[in-house]
């Protein structure tokens, strides 16, 4: 168990050292079929407290979280609610035991209003609405927790922050003392995780406890009073103190090994003018996606369009591919323009799309990994699958792919290797050599060890004189790979900056579209 | 509510190869159990009923010869409503293309019968018939692709107007279908050279190999070539499709239309064996309907219909001649292949789930084998 376990006790906290847990958990094992997902975790929050659950994808942070909050029960192991055994059968005991968990992906009704959102699920209501007394309920429990909404807000008409934080009213509503935080951040902008974590402090003043998830580590530093690193379902180590921890300490005790996400440039200048787009606008059922909107990319550059999802960027990345037809404006790859001609057309012309949506869209779940790299490809009439397969064996060891060979299932692939398939296929060139490489989220949801494998086969790339427009919502991968960062916000790019000297909190307020200055 | 335990249903992650083949034996071995209850409370003895059709459909010399015969049509029709169904293109009229392929073989036959040698007619009578049966389900597809209208509804509504096609075709006086100077409206006999001859002293025909390498070929076809391959796309994710510049909507047309000609030309080998005429009885005997749960049992693969195709063909002999050899209703070989597709069906869900018993308040759930 603790084969790493490293113990850095940084003096008492806050909410003081030999305080009793809120919520414990002493020797959980869970097993899924083929997997061991907690072998013997113990974890524990105290009150007023926020404890870090640290760890890659698959790690077993998740099913630890689904464990304290009784969405499942554990194999063996017991968890003690304030010193006292409890069993959580269900997410409904978890919530009586006051605890309760946001999940990543809301559980709203974007029809209801805040305040019926909040109230849906409780059994102490009446057959008749009384709507200003609702309202009024959830307000009061907003403002104790100096939580802003309005209960009378369609909740389809809100930001993802402020969406979260109906979940979190929700939560405290339902009278949470302990809530879990899954991967909280992973949908917010900077300045709205700023404001999330100004609630998070708000929460544990009043002697809350805060569970939260994440493997994003500058974030997890900030936030934790405790850390708990976990490790292919093995707790790794503890580290104990706000701000004290190390981040690359951290990121050895979840990953097993030195890892280097350091900031990657173009080491040597740019060439000619791969991608060009001139004055792109796409009207979508009279909503404009795009607008205006021009742009180069060069020779062995690569450049990031940062913003919150939702602003355009996948039909950027669509047009740009040929799927979607530019309402105005024009695209043309490597000097000929490719507007207008379908994906097959671009592709001839040296174009490689990494879509965000690997399985579905990039990959076919139900395919081999060899039939997945004929996707993209010339294929004759009679596929002659034999051909390819030494091609494919060699993409495997070359991407480092986790898999059986060439005849492994896309869908039984984890998502590191997944992504590492989809750009072993684009990378290696199809119809002809690659020119121009679009990624969308190339690292989202990966962990760290494949995002490092990523970003350097990115970096490789860019090295060989491929264009790369880098498309993503994370802005710490963008701030770290891309030579120019172009902010697009409804559709417009608001903001334009050199990667080297771009700030944090003016690519930030441009993403909020906080941003006056409008270039082209 | 406070049952002392409950069953649940967890996805499986991938389905056990022999649960694959077990699956479907057990549906049909459940069906069978269930249909011998039923046999049994109305008071038939299920032993004997099933020795009957049992011997009747497969193990007496006429009863394989009068299966594998039947199984001719079916097969065609099974791979008909699969070739469609794989790509989730649910074309239920598979029975109206079939009467088509009837009226399209029946013509030619009649035709072109006096003028061209039978090595010739046989082949243009059964691609007449397909043709008539592409035709058939060519407004279906065209709406479907464009539309995005829905095909089950449009193909099984065109099934009706087939059938009163083939009934027009009949009973109109003067029809150019029409036997002349009979006293009961029938179909006119297409000439010898429209006609194989059965396999001896049977009602087999050459026919049922051409439809067994068909099936084959097409299960080929599925596996091995590139359109195949863009169907396996398609069906599984449309957007990937999209993506690598798939046409969707081509393919879309493309394999209802082989689908229609496949249910089309099942209608002709009715005219080039069996029937000999369009024969107004088909619209009562349900071919391109079993062909569904031929294919359903079948699991969509062609190979595999040649297979639940003869099983369903002699449940089918073996039924309908219960009623000749004992007192059973015709309609207990209806019933057991309706048991037969809810079984199969419903069998589904263990391929696709495990059902654990989990005791209700306690922390530990326990596993339990289906």
């Amino acid at each position: 168990m603790s084969n790493t376990s490293s113990e850095v006790a940084k003096g008492p906290h806050h909410s003081g050292g030999a305080a009793p847990s809120a919520l414990s958990a002493r020797n959980i094992t869970k097993r899924f079929p083929g997997v061991l997902a907690n072998d013997n975790v113990d974890f524990d929050v105290r009150p007023g407290e926020v404890h870090t659950l640290l760890g890659e994808n698959g790690a077993g942070k998740s099913t630890l979280a689904a464990m304290l909050c009784g969405l499942y029960q554990p194999d063996s192991g017991t968890i003690a609610r304030n010193g006292a055994p409890v069993v959580l059968s269900s997410p409904r005991a978890g919530l009586s035991h006051g605890i309760a968990m946001v999940h990543q992906h809301f559980r709203l009704v974007e029809r209801f209003t805040v305040a019926e959102n909040v109230v849906l699920g409780s059994r102490d209501l009446s057959y008749t609405l009384k709507r200003a007394e609702l309202n009024d309920r959830v307000a009061e429990v907003a403002e104790r927790y100096g939580l802003p909404v309005d209960p009378s807000a369609t909740v389809g008409d809100l930001s993802v922050g402020q969406r979260q934080r109906v979940e979190i009213v929700k939560a405290l509503y339902q009278g949470a003392e302990i809530l879990l935080l899954d991967e909280p951040t992973a949908v917010l902008v900077p300045a709205e995780v700023e404001k999330l974590f100004e609630n998070v402090h708000a929460m544990t003043a009043t002697g809350k406890s805060i569970v939260f998830i994440s493997h994003k580590l500058g974030e997890v530093v900030e936030i934790s009073d405790r850390v708990t690193v976990l490790r292919n379902g093995r707790v790794t180590g503890h580290v104990s103190g706000r701000g004290s921890a190390d981040t690359r300490e951290l990121a050895r005790l979840m990953v097993g090994r030195d890892i280097d996400l350091a900031v990657q440039r173009a080491s040597h200048a740019t060439g000619h003018e791969v991608l060009q787009i001139r004055d792109l606008s796409l009207t979508v059922n009279g909503i404009d996606v795009l607008s205006n909107i021009s742009f180069n990319v060069h020779e062995g550059e690569m450049v990031g369009i940062a913003g919150v999802a939702g602003n355009g960027q996948k039909e950027l990345a669509d047009t740009i591919a040929g799927l979607v037809s530019p309402t105005s404006g024009s695209v043309s790859i490597g000097g000929s323009m490719s507007t207008d001609r379908g994906p097959i057309a671009a592709r001839e012309l040296g174009l490689a799309y990494v879509p965000e949506d690997r399985l579905g869209m990039g990959l076919v779940p139900s395919m081999s990994i060899l039939d997945n790299l004929l996707l993209t490809r010339d294929r004759d009439t009679v596929v002659d699958r034999a051909s390819v397969r030494p091609e494919a064996n060699r993409l495997i060891d070359q991407f480092e792919i986790k898999a059986n060979g060439p005849e492994h299932l896309a869908r039984k692939l984890s998502g590191g290797n997944a992504q590492k398939v989809l750009l072993a296929r684009e990378l290696s060139g199809g119809r002809t050599a690659t020119k121009l490489l679009v990624v969308c989220s190339p690292t989202r949801g990966l962990d760290v060890g494949a995002i490092e494998t990523v970003r350097r086969l990115l970096d490789d790339a860019r090295s060989a004189g491929q264009a790369i427009l880098l498309i993503s919502e994370d802005l710490d991968e963008i701030m770290s790979l891309a030579d120019r960062i172009l902010v697009l916000y409804r559709g417009a790019i608001v903001h334009e900056t050199a990667g080297e000297s771009a700030q944090l909190t003016t690519v930030g307020a441009a993403m909020a579209g906080l941003s006056q200055e409008v270039q082209k | 509510m406070n049952l002392p335990f409950r069953l649940a249903f967890e996805q499986r992650t991938e389905t056990p190869r022999r649960l694959a083949v077990m699956v479907p034996l057990l549906s049909v071995l459940a069906a069978i159990v269930a249909g011998g209850i039923f046999l049994f409370a109305t008071g038939y003895s299920p032993f004997e009923t099933y020795s009957n059709m049992l011997s009747d459909g497969f193990f007496s010399s006429t009863g394989i010869t009068d299966t594998l015969g039947l199984s001719t049509v079916l097969i065609c029709t099974g791979i008909a409503a699969a070739f469609a169904f794989q790509m989730n293109l649910y074309n239920i009229g598979g029975e109206g293309q079939l009467y088509l392929g009837m009226i399209g073989g029946a013509w030619a036959g009649l035709f072109f019968g006096d003028r061209l040698p039978g090595f010739v007619m046989i082949p243009v009578v059964l691609l007449v018939g397909a043709a008539c049966g592409a035709l058939w389900i060519a407004l279906p597809a065209f709406v479907r692709a464009r539309l995005g209208t829905s095909e089950i509804v449009t193909t099984l509504l065109l099934t009706y107007i087939g059938a009163s096609l083939v009934n027009h075709f009949i009973y109109r006086a003067g029809s150019y279908f029409r036997a002349p100077n009979t006293l009961f409206p029938q179909g006119r006999q297409v000439p010898d050279s429209a006609m194989l001859s059965p396999l001896g002293d049977t009602t087999m025909y050459p026919t049922f190999f051409m439809v067994t390498v068909l099936a084959v070929f097409l299960w080929w076809v599925v596996r091995r070539t590139e359109f195949g391959y863009r169907i396996q796309v398609i069906s599984d994710s449309p957007r990937a499709a999209r993506y690598a510049g798939i046409s969707a909507q081509r393919t879309t047309v493309q394999v209802m239309m082989i689908s229609g000609a496949l249910s089309g030309l099942g209608g002709a080998t009715l005219i080039v064996g069996t029937f000999g005429r369009l024969d107004p009885g088909i619209v009562v005997l349900g071919y391109g309907y079993a062909g569904i749960v031929i294919a359903a049992l079948a699991r969509n693969n062609m190979a595999a219909i040649i297979v639940s195709g003869i099983l369903f063909a002699g449940l089918r002999t073996g039924g309908d001649k219960l009623q000749i050899s004992t007192d059973t209703p015709i309609h207990i070989g209806v019933m057991l292949q309706g048991a037969i597709l809810l079984f199969a069906l419903g069998g589904e869900a263990f391929r696709r789930y495990r059902v654990r018993v989990v005791r209700a308040q306690t922390a530990t759930a326990q596993g339990a084998a289906q």
